[in-house]
């Protein structure tokens, strides 16, 4: 189920939301447990083992690196079977065709492809990393174990963010969970949070997506080059706003609920670097990957040379993260690239130049979308050349107008624009916000209601 | 008072998702949807191999979807709101000038194409010298009307596609070509101040008009005499309010509806798949939201047209031409006894009998396939031609 959907809203969601508020404090966990199975079941009832196994491992590995206290090698030993086994099926489902594809393409080999695998479990690449930041954590002796089976599977299956982040870390809400207070304010503010995430994903995810999507349709070779500008800047808006759209969602309804999740995406595209906009850009993700891969690698307290090759260590995982495919490996790398140049001597140029610094951010992300988007390098290849190399014709001239006023309305809103206007103009945007969120609710049900076009992206991840 | 101030957002929406929610429990499931003219989702029957292959829950996805309460208005809607965004495009579907409607049919199904492109010649070849042979590929009214296209859309470029697949029709065959005729239409429309537009715009049919302009030039290509638009006159009929199938997908709140012309021309019997029908068009269907299947009664198998309408009558002799058409020959059929005695109409997809055996019980003066091109492109029945 995803949350973008009329099945949801108005099933789920009051079911839920209902049961969680009836039930007594001590048994809120519970609750939360099993509707969240329920939730996980629905989109993916075969795989449902896998994701109980490896709750059940990582909640008694936690409890026996606790009781081992002194027994270093024990404990290294329990933390190493845990990660094997979590990491072990994200790599199995994940990575084993991809695998078996550049073996093939090496060694000319024809071994047949995984057919389990075709299909990756719903919300495993989150719910993996998120699992291992409590086992690694104890270990680390940063906190104490889990006792409560009910509290420790509700960390983890909390439907909120179960499927496509944020990335939510043990120690992030692990006092929330044996402890919160559900105020009205918390529950109205989780109310206005979700549905601007939801207006973003449903309003201007789908809107502008359709234009990337009716390109890849047509096929890049019959595409002009202005076409092709517009389809990857309508790709770059989606992106944003789908991600950051289930992303705030999530974290409104974990609030509603008397969570308060990390804050995963801020204002990106308005960043005056790479360096900057992976701060800002899915910051639950690099969050995870600097503490948990790249300060382990002895980050940027070791020499020169062994802090260039963790970066790119942290970069290249961070693309195979997104997607089992050279071109995510090609992504991240491309990243590595930019972070080093701007580390050795671009960052103290951007600082000085205010536009540059921007135009620069926007097209290398643009162009970094490039690489994300398209799986296939030929067709990659090719897009490039339709970007770079004019090609006349006036296709575009039906999707400026068909797109043009969307695409502004996205330009704006990915910019803080709206918040400096409603800070600036206080009394006016406490009138007009009840009334605004409840259009933009009413026609992102509209839009799901008739919908034609509304992917979940993250299928891959 | 103040409470409700202060909590405004949190009462409104949850009165609203809980009360959306309670009455699209209780609201009845609808069979069909008048507005977008088609059957709607019904709920799912629950099994459990469905659930664990992943298919029961898109199923029931779908059904809550299409039952979901105030389904039309919903849609209306976003209709607005897409308007107010400025888009001129929804489901497929085109809004060009002088609400138009075009498809936006960017490309076509080579392979269904090429393999419908052999069947109709292996057909002609069969029968070839039984019988007058011709071929005829409607073009769709954006190919005829792009002055009202709007600009940049790169569609099919029909008119080329359309004689390519003339340019392979066996010698022997008569290739009719129907672009300048409908060409023709439009200009002669303009230039007489003849208020009715050659295409729908709501539909994605010719008008009457304009399956009489065509009817026209086959009689003149045929050297046969044809009747006069201007004789029809009191036998016209219209047919206000017209949704067509470019409304039902793209469901446009601002659309201006079509009227249907329809002539009441005088027949001797209409004989539908052996049953005789009153008339011929189902009058019952006039006043419904699907007018067009009026028409003919719709895409029936074999239907035979007798009448004393021919112009060319010769005593003695009684002529016959067959159609083979989807459903652009049902407005187009009628005006054909007026140059032949016996109007012989086949539409493939409903059609029982084999072809050889029908075309061993009759003999024809003429025979005409005539398929619009993106039927043509797509049908997976042209193949029955040949058995």
């Amino acid at each position: 189920m995803v949350f973008s959907s009329i099945l949801f809203l108005f099933r789920f969601l009051p079911v839920a939301f209902v049961a969680y508020y009836l039930t007594p404090a001590k048994l809120k966990n519970l609750t939360l447990l099993i509707v969240s199975l329920a939730f996980y079941s629905w989109g993916e009832v075969r795989y449902f083992p896998i994701m109980v196994s490896i709750i059940l491992v990582n909640y008694f590995a936690g409890l026996l690196i606790e009781k081992w206290q002194e027994k270093q090698a024990l404990r290294r030993a329990v933390l190493t079977v845990s990660v094997l086994f979590s990491v072990g099926f994200l790599a199995f489902f994940k990575y084993s065709n991809f695998l078996i594809l550049n073996v093939n393409a090496l060694a000319g080999t024809a071994i047949p492809y995984l057919e389990v695998t075709k299909n990756l479990p719903l919300g495993i690449s989150f719910y993996t990393f998120q699992i291992m930041t409590y086992t690694i954590d104890v270990y680390l002796r940063k906190i104490d174990a889990e006792h409560n089976l009910i509290n420790f599977g509700t960390f983890v299956v909390l439907f909120p963010q179960l499927i496509a982040g944020p990335i939510v870390k043990y120690t992030d809400i692990h006092k929330e969970l044996h402890e919160r207070t559900i105020s009205l304010t918390d529950i109205q503010d989780g109310i206005a949070l979700f549905i601007l995430g939801l207006g973003s994903k449903v309003l201007l995810a789908n809107s502008v997506g359709a234009l990337w999507t009716q390109i890849e349709q047509i096929g890049f070779r019959q595409i002009s080059t202005p076409l092709a500008w517009l389809g990857i800047l309508a790709f770059t808006l989606q992106i944003y706003f789908d991600f950051s759209g289930y992303s705030l969602m999530a974290i409104g309804m974990g609030r509603a609920m008397g969570f308060h999740f990390p804050q995963n995406f801020n204002y990106p595209y308005v960043a005056r670097s790479i360096t900057e906009f992976w701060r800002r850009w899915h910051m639950t993700l690099s969050g995870w990957f600097r503490e948990y891969l790249y300060f382990p690698l002895g980050g940027s307290r070791v020499g020169t040379a062994r802090q260039y090759w963790n970066l790119f260590i942290v970069w290249a995982a961070t693309g195979l993260w997104h997607g089992a495919s050279w071109n995510f490996v090609l992504w991240g790398l491309y990243f590595f690239v930019l972070i080093s140049c701007e580390r050795l001597f671009l960052k103290r140029f951007l600082d000085k130049h205010r536009l540059f610094s921007h135009l620069y951010l926007i097209l290398a992300v643009v162009l970094g979308w490039v690489l994300f988007a398209i799986t296939d390098m030929n067709q990659m290849g090719l897009f490039l050349s339709r970007l770079f190399c004019y090609q006349g014709g006036d296709d575009w001239m039906f999707f400026l107008r068909n797109y043009a006023v969307i695409l502004l309305l996205g330009a704006v809103m990915s910019t803080p624009w709206l918040r400096y206007f409603s800070d600036k103009h206080q009394k006016l945007a406490r009138l007009l916000g009840v009334p605004f969120l409840l259009v933009v609710f009413l026609l992102s049900v509209a839009y799901l209601v008739d919908s034609t076009y509304n992917p979940f992206l993250y299928f891959r991840f | 008072m103040q409470a409700f101030k202060k909590y405004s957002l949190l009462l409104l929406f949850s009165v609203l998702l809980l009360a959306t929610s309670v009455a699209d429990m209780f609201v009845n499931s609808r069979q069909f949807s008048e507005m977008e003219n088609r059957y709607l989702t019904q709920r799912p029957q629950f099994s459990l191999s469905q659930l664990f292959r992943n298919e029961y829950t898109p199923k029931y996805e779908a059904y809550i979807n299409d039952q979901f309460v105030a389904r039309d208005s919903w849609i209306t809607l976003k209709s607005v709101s897409e308007s107010a965004l400025g888009k001129i495009e929804n489901n497929g579907i085109v809004y060009g000038s002088n609400h138009h409607m075009f498809e936006d049919y960017r490309s076509t199904d080579e392979r269904r194409l090429e393999q419908n492109i052999n069947f109709i010649n292996a057909y002609f070849e069969k029968y070839l010298g039984q019988s007058n042979f011709t071929a005829a590929i409607i073009p769709s009214s954006y190919a005829i009307l792009d002055s009202l296209v709007p600009q940049g859309l790169q569609n099919v470029d029909q008119n080329k596609r359309i004689q390519e697949i003339n340019s392979r029709v066996p010698s022997g065959v008569t290739v009719w070509d129907l672009f300048p005729a409908m060409k023709g239409a439009v200009q002669k429309a303009d230039a007489e101040g003849i208020q009715d537009p050659v295409y729908y715009r709501t539909d994605h049919h010719w008008t009457t008009f304009g399956a009489y302009n065509a009817y026209q030039s086959f009689a003149q290509a045929r050297g046969l005499k044809a009747v006069d638009w201007d004789s029809l006159g009191p036998l016209e009929h219209q047919v206000p309010d017209f949704y067509g199938s470019y409304y039902s997908k793209c469901k446009l709140y601002s659309a201006v509806p079509d009227t249907i012309t329809y002539f009441d021309i005088p027949f001797q019997s209409i004989v539908i798949d052996g049953e005789e029908k009153p008339g011929l068009y189902d009058s019952s269907l006039w006043d419904k939201r699907d007018k067009h299947a009026a028409f003919l009664w719709g895409n029936n198998g074999v239907t035979v047209i007798k009448s004393q309408n021919n112009l060319n009558a010769q005593k003695g002799k009684t002529t016959r031409i067959l159609l083979i058409k989807d459903s652009y020959g049902n407005s187009f059929a009628p005006f054909l006894t007026y140059s032949y005695d016996e109007v012989y109409v086949v539409d493939l997809r409903s059609m029982t009998e084999k072809m050889s055996d029908f075309m061993a019980a009759h003999s024809f003066d003429d025979v005409l396939l005539m398929y619009s091109f993106m039927n043509f492109a797509s049908d997976t029945n042209i193949s029955l031609l040949t058995e």
